[in-house]
C-alpha cells in the first residue's frame, strides 16, 4: 500500500460515509500531451473550481480523493476512461457532470457519471481489459498479422534491466475498424497484466518491420475499459 | 507589418519525441484566444526561458490581461523551447509559434520580451531566430514585428541594445497600451517608415529606443552617448501610482504542466522600505506602494476560486513589511481553512507573530526557516545596510527551535565591498553559534532532540546598476574561489551544517552582463550562434566558449567588472529610475563609513523617488 492509499484508508476509517461520483471522460487535443500526474492535478483544480463538496484525505497535506482507473500515458487520447471522486454528501450525476464540465479545460469532458455509495473495491483493481484504436498508415495489416502469430517477443525495461517478454498472450482479439489506416483491438489492462499501446507499436517495428517514424506519428485512442473476466466482460460503471 | 496568418502545425511525432510536450501546446484554463482581425495590434509576450518558469512569472499574467483588454489589442504567449524541441523545430523547419493561435512569431506586430535576469539574453536571440525575426534591430523591415523588452534588466539594456527596437523602463501596466496605441495608429494610417515609428515611440515616457543613441569610447572606457535629434536626454521610469486602481489578474492562465511553483500569486506591494545597499530591486521599484488589505483579500479569494489552486503565495520584496499583514492573513485564512487551502509566506522576518502565522497559514508539516543575514559580521552588515543584528537572529531562532522547527537555511553573499577574510569567517561562526543554540535550547526544554539541519548558502555579490555599489569593483573568480574554499574548510567538520555555494563562473558572467555596454552585443550574438543558450542553467553554461568570444573582440572581463569612479559616465546614465545619483553617492559614502540608513517608514533618506508623488513618500 503506498502512502496515498494509506491516507485514503485513514480518511475512510474516520468518515462514516463516502459518496463517490464515478465519471467517464474523454481526452483529446492539447490535453493529451500531459502525463498522468499532471492530468490528475488538472482534474483536482477543476473540481475545486466547481466548488463540489469534495472529501479530502487526512494528514498533513489534504488532497481531494480522486482515483483513476488506469493511467493515461503522454500522447494518448481517450474516449472512455473512468475516475472516482469522493464527496462528503451525495451529488446528483447530472449536477456533477454540469459543474465539472464548466470548469475542465477544452479537450477534457465528462461524458457520463453514476453515484456510488461506499464502493467496496478500488477503481484501479476492477479494470481487466481495454480496447484501443491506433491510426497510422499501414497499421491495420500489421496489427492483424500480430494476432496471427504464436508469440511476439520484445524487449522491456524491468527493474533497470532489459528483459525479453512475449506480449502475444496480452492481446485478446482484433476489433473491426471503421477507418482505413486504423486498427482496433482488445487487450489485457490493469494492475494484474497490462499491454501499453506504445509497447505494441515497438513490437510491430521490431517484428513486422513497421516504420519507426510512422509509429512515432501514430495517434492512439483508448476506446473503453472493462472489468470482469474475458469473455465475460462487464462495464466498469456497475462494478463496486 | 504583416497581415497574413499561418497556423503552425506541429506533427504528433515531434511532440512525442520531446520532454514535457505539454509545454508546446497551450490549451490551459483561462487562456485567451482572440480571433485575428484586420487592424488589430497583435503582441506576442515572449518569455526567454522554459514554459514552466515563464508561467510562474507574475508580469506575464498581468500584462497578458492588460494587453488582451481593449478590443483592438491581443496578446499571446511564447516561451523558449528546450534544446530538444529547439533541435526538432530546426530539423523540421517549423517556426517558433505562439501557444494561442499557433502563429509564427514574425507575424505579430509586437514581440515583447520579459527580462527578469541577464542570463537569458542568448535565449532572446534563440526565440527571435526560431520565430523568423531578424536578430539585429537594423536588419528588420516593415514586415517584421517591433521587438521590445521590459523587466528589471532593461535598466541597463546596453549589452542587448543592438537587438531591441525599444525597451520599457519601469512598470508596464500603463505604458504597454500607450505603446501599442501608437502602433495601431501607424497601421491604420498605412504608414511605412519604421525609423519614424521608432522616433514616435521614443516620445512615450518610459520608452528607450537604443538606436537613437550611439556610444562613445575613450580607449577601453565608455564615454557617453551621441544622441539623435529628438531622442530624450533622459528616459524616466514609469510606475503605477495607485496599485489598488489597476486591474490584477484574478483569472490567470492555469498551466496543465507541472510548473515550478504550483500556486496562485498575490502581489502585496511594490518597492521595499529597507534600502539594503546591494539590492537592485530595492532601489528600482521605489517608492513603496502598498495595496489595501481589503483589495487584496477580495482578489486573493477570487483568484483561488478562478484557478482551483490549493495554495496562495504572497509576493513582495519583504512580506513582513506589509502594514496590513495581520488583517489580510486573518481574512484569507478564514475563507481558506474550510476549503483546505493554504498561504505561502515567503521572506517573513521571524518573530512571534511570524511563527504563529506560519503555523496557521500552512496545513503542511513545519517547513524550514529562511534567514538572509547576507554577511557574517555586524561590521559588514552595516556596510550593506542590512538592518538585522545577531541578537535579532538568535532570539528569533530560539523561539523557532522551541516551537519545534529544526531546519534553518542561511543565505550569505561573498565578495561584498570592504569584505575581508574575517567577514567570511564570521559566516562560519554564525552558523556554528546557531547549531549550539539549537542544542542549548533543546537541553533547556528537556525534550529529546532531533539533529538540526542548518544550511549555509553563499552566492556571489554582483554590483548592479542603480545601487550605491554600482561603481564597485567585482571580486575576481580567484577571490571568490578562495573565499568559498576557506568557508568550506571551516564548516567541514560540522556534521549538522551543510554548505552549498553558487557557481563562480556563471556569476562572473552575470557580472559583465549586468554592467556591460554595447561592446557586448556582438559577443552575445556569437555566443548564441555557437549554441550557448540557457546560460542560466549550469549544465549548459560554457565558460571557455565565452572567454574565447570575448578575446575575439579584444575584450576582458575587467572592462566591465573593474568599476568606475563616481564621476565617470556610466552606460545606463540615460535611464532615470527616480533614485538620484547624488543619493547613491551618499549611500556609498555611508557604506564605507559603516553607517546605516534608516528605513523609508521611519525616516525619509531623500532618495529622489518622491518625484513620483506616490506611495510611502506621500502617506
Amino acid at each position: 500500500m503506498n502512502n496515498e492509499e494509506r491516507l485514503k484508508q485513514m480518511t475512510r476509517q474516520q468518515h462514516q460515509h463516502e459518496y463517490v461520483c464515478r465519471g467517464v471522460f474523454e481526452r483529446k487535443g492539447a490535453l493529451s500531451y500531459i502525463g498522468h500526474l499532471d492530468l490528475k492535478a488538472v482534474f483536482e483544480r477543476a473540481l475545486r473550481r466547481a466548488e463540489l463538496p469534495l472529501l479530502y484525505t487526512q494528514g498533513f497535506n489534504p488532497r481531494p480523493m480522486l482515483v483513476f482507473a488506469l493511467p493515461l500515458g503522454v500522447g494518448l487520447d481517450t474516449e472512455g476512461d473512468y475516475f472516482d471522486v469522493s464527496m462528503e454528501v451525495p451529488v446528483e450525476p447530472e449536477e456533477y457532470i454540469r459543474r465539472i464540465n464548466e470548469e475542465l479545460p477544452d479537450g477534457l469532458r465528462v461524458l457520463s457519471a453514476v453515484s456510488i455509495d461506499e464502493p467496496k473495491n478500488s477503481l484501479m483493481s476492477v479494470v481487466t481489459c481495454a480496447s484501443y484504436r491506433i491510426e497510422a498508415p499501414g497499421i491495420t495489416d500489421a496489427v492483424l498479422k500480430v494476432f496471427g502469430q504464436e508469440s511476439v517477443e520484445t524487449m522491456k525495461k524491468s527493474k533497470g534491466r532489459e528483459i525479453k517478454v512475449d506480449i502475444r498472450p496480452l492481446l485478446i482479439k482484433p476489433l473491426t475498424s471503421s477507418a482505413p489506416d486504423a486498427a482496433e483491438y482488445m487487450c489485457y489492462a490493469g494492475s494484474q497484466q497490462n499491454l501499453r499501446p506504445d509497447v505494441l507499436l515497438k513490437a510491430l517495428c521490431e517484428t513486422q518491420g513497421y516504420d519507426e517514424k510512422a509509429a512515432l506519428d501514430a495517434r492512439i485512442t483508448r476506446l473503453a475499459l472493462y472489468g470482469g473476466t474475458y469473455p465475460d466482460l462487464t462495464s466498469i460503471e456497475g462494478l463496486l | 507589418m504583416s497581415k497574413k496568418h499561418t497556423e503552425v502545425k506541429v506533427p504528433h511525432s515531434v511532440l512525442m519525441s520531446v520532454e514535457s510536450p505539454g509545454r508546446y501546446v497551450g490549451g490551459e484554463k483561462n487562456q485567451i484566444v482572440k480571433p485575428i482581425t484586420e487592424g488589430m495590434v497583435r503582441t506576442v509576450f515572449c518569455f526567454p526561458d522554459i514554459y514552466e518558469i515563464g508561467m510562474s512569472n507574475l508580469a506575464l499574467q498581468i500584462l497578458y490581461k492588460v494587453l488582451n483588454g481593449p478590443e483592438w489589442s491581443s496578446c499571446e504567449r511564447a516561451f523558449s523551447p528546450w534544446p530538444d524541441m529547439d533541435a526538432k523545430l530546426r530539423e523540421n523547419n517549423i517556426p517558433l509559434y505562439s501557444l494561442e493561435t499557433k502563429s509564427p512569431l514574425n507575424e505579430f506586430d509586437v514581440a515583447a520580451f520579459s527580462l527578469g535576469y541577464e542570463m537569458c539574453f542568448t535565449n532572446v536571440l534563440q526565440m527571435l531566430d526560431l520565430g523568423g525575426i531578424p536578430l539585429l534591430s537594423k536588419d528588420r523591415s516593415e514586415e517584421d514585428p517591433i521587438v521590445v523588452a521590459g523587466g528589471p534588466v532593461t535598466c541597463n539594456i546596453e549589452p542587448m541594445a543592438d537587438f531591441f527596437d525599444a525597451v520599457f523602463i519601469g512598470e508596464g501596466e500603463e505604458v504597454d497600451l500607450e505603446f501599442t496605441a501608437v502602433i495601431k495608429k501607424y497601421k491604420d494610417e498605412g504608414k511605412k517608415d519604421r525609423k519614424a515609428l521608432l522616433k514616435e515611440l521614443a516620445k512615450i515616457e518610459g520608452v528607450y529606443v537604443p538606436s537613437l543613441y550611439t556610444p562613445k569610447f575613450e580607449g577601453r572606457r565608455f564615454a557617453g552617448f551621441d544622441m539623435e535629434e529628438g531622442a530624450p536626454a533622459s528616459v524616466k521610469k514609469r510606475i503605477i501610482k495607485d496599485l489598488d486602481s489597476v486591474d490584477y489578474p484574478t483569472r490567470p492562465v492555469v498551466p496543465n504542466n507541472n510548473v515550478i511553483h504550483d500556486r496562485a500569486y498575490l502581489e502585496l506591494f511594490r518597492g521595499c522600505i529597507r534600502g539594503c545597499r546591494f539590492c537592485q530591486a530595492g532601489f528600482l521599484y521605489r517608492p513603496v506602494r502598498e495595496k489595501s488589505a481589503k483589495t487584496l483579500c477580495e482578489q486573493g479569494i477570487a483568484i483561488m476560486k478562478n484557478t482551483g489552486y490549493d495554495d496562495l503565495g504572497m509576493l513582495s520584496l519583504s512580506t513582513s513589511d506589509y502594514t496590513g499583514l495581520p488583517e489580510l492573513t486573518d481574512g484569507l485564512l478564514e475563507d481558506f481553512k474550510p476549503k483546505h487551502q493554504s498561504l505561502s509566506l515567503p521572506s517573513l522576518r521571524i518573530d512571534n507573530f511570524a511563527l504563529e502565522l506560519m503555523e496557521k497559514a500552512s496545513q503542511t508539516r513545519k517547513s524550514g526557516l529562511t534567514f538572509a543575514p547576507e554577511a557574517g559580521t555586524q561590521r559588514l552588515r552595516d556596510v550593506i545596510n542590512k538592518g538585522i543584528n545577531e541578537e535579532d537572529i538568535m532570539s528569533a531562532l530560539k523561539l523557532a527551535f522551541a516551537g519545534g522547527w529544526s531546519t534553518v537555511k542561511l543565505y550569505f553573499m561573498l565578495g561584498l565591498p570592504t569584505e575581508t577574510m574575517e567577514d567570511v569567517e564570521g559566516i562560519a561562526d554564525l552558523a556554528i553559534k546557531i547549531e549550539k543554540l539549537y542544542f542549548d535550547t533543546m537541553r533547556e526544554l528537556g525534550g529529546k532532540s532531533r539533529k538540526p539541519e542548518i544550511t549555509v548558502s553563499t552566492s556571489m555579490f554582483i554590483p548592479k546598476p542603480f545601487t550605491p555599489f554600482q561603481w564597485e569593483e567585482q571580486n575576481t573568480r580567484e577571490e571568490f574561489l578562495e573565499k568559498q574554499s576557506h568557508l568550506r574548510a571551516l564548516l567541514k567538520k560540522h556534521r549538522n551544517i551543510r554548505y552549498i555555494w553558487h557557481d563562480v563562473e556563471t556569476s562572473c558572467f552575470e557580472g559583465i552582463l549586468a554592467r556591460g555596454d554595447r561592446r557586448l552585443c556582438p559577443v552575445i550574438l556569437d555566443g548564441y550562434k555557437e549554441g550557448n543558450i540557457f546560460a542560466a542553467w549550469d549544465q549548459f553554461y560554457k565558460d571557455e566558449n565565452w572567454q574565447a568570444i570575448l578575446a575575439r573582440y579584444d575584450l576582458k572581463w575587467e572592462d566591465f567588472t573593474k568599476g568606475w569612479s563616481t564621476e565617470d559616465a556610466l552606460p545606463w546614465d540615460v535611464i532615470d529610475v527616480g533614485v538620484t545619483k547624488a543619493f547613491l553617492k551618499r549611500e556609498r559614502a555611508k557604506a564605507y563609513a559603516e553607517t546605516i540608513t534608516e528605513n523609508c517608514r521611519s525616516k525619509c533618506a531623500g532618495c529622489g523617488a518622491a518625484c513620483y508623488k506616490a506611495g510611502i513618500c506621500y502617506e
